[in-house]
């Protein structure tokens, strides 16, 4: 995928629009600007797990968690993620992101042999340097197929 | 729909929907959605030769569409924490009740908070989502 300049995350009302579609939302304040700034807010807001639309603008040098980790996609599953959210972000603001170090461990799977887990943070950042949004998420490669 | 506030609730208070018979579209849409472009969760032939006999739900489409609960009970710019610790996955076909139940009520700094345990469970009560969030009123 190409990558995005400058780096960070638009958060745009399209993007927001087709995102709420697809977890098949209809709250008026992802899709309606108007009834948004009727609402007193600049524009549509963010949903919580939008974050993940960071998928689509790699930055210049960065490796994309495939990549970073070496995973086999066969045999990954998403364990967990955590959204800690500071304040409502809106479309038309810019976040800046900062990857933590990834942390690894391995436990015992009940069904899929030795799992290595991946501990991965992200802080997303406003116009002003502030952290607005962090997220933690738990991939697992696994040792073979779950079934 | 009109929002409930936040300072109104109490503990047991619930709030739920079911979405049933996922199919293989709404995993497509949710990868341009999102941005997932595991073949795990679109290619039918990729997904046989991984074992499986076929492609199965992003965790994350089952995590956004739980995360409908607290929005759409208290609205959007309320959701401070929310956490979701994936179980079974999604299938085609499957059948899904999302749904929510407060577990605490408390004030900080004059601010209604509440805390909710939420859920995706699916036809034969397996949780495909065990989850926490925090809302508070703006």
């Amino acid at each position: 995928m190409a990558v995005i300049n400058p780096p960070g995350i638009p958060i745009e009302r399209g993007k927001i629009h087709e995102f709420a579609n697809s977890i098949e939302c209809d709250e008026p304040l992802y899709h309606d600007e108007i009834a948004a700034k009727e609402a007193g807010l600049p524009s549509v807001v963010m949903p919580p797990t939008y974050s993940t639309v960071e998928n689509f603008f790699p930055a210049a040098g960065q490796k994309n968690k495939v990549e970073l980790l070496g995973l086999d996609l066969r045999f990954v599953l998403h364990g967990a993620q955590e959204w800690t959210i500071e304040r409502p972000i809106f479309a038309g603001e810019h976040l800046t992101i900062e990857h933590e170090e990834p942390v690894g461990y391995t436990k015992k799977g009940k069904r899929g042999g030795e799992m290595q887990f991946y501990d991965m943070g992200i802080n997303y950042k406003d116009k002003d340097g502030n952290v607005v949004m962090h997220v933690k998420s738990t991939v697992i490669q696994t040792g073979g197929v779950v079934k | 729909m009109s929002k409930v506030a936040i300072s109104s609730v109490k503990e047991g208070d619930e709030y739920s929907f079911t979405v049933n018979d996922f199919n293989r579209t709404q995993f497509v849409k949710y990868a341009g959605g999102g941005g997932d472009f595991n073949p795990i969760h679109h290619d039918q032939t990729f997904a046989e030769k991984a074992g499986l006999e076929t492609v199965f739900g992003m965790g994350l489409l089952t995590a956004g569409i739980l995360s409908r609960v607290p929005v759409e009970w208290f609205g959007p710019t309320t959701v401070h924490k929310y956490n979701v610790q994936f179980r079974e996955r999604l299938w085609p076909g499957d059948n899904v009740e999302f749904k929510g139940v407060v577990a605490k009520t408390y004030e900080k700094d004059g601010v209604a908070y509440a805390d909710l345990t939420l859920s995706a469970t699916n036809q034969d009560g397996k949780p495909l989502i065990l989850s926490t969030a925090t809302v508070r009123d703006q």
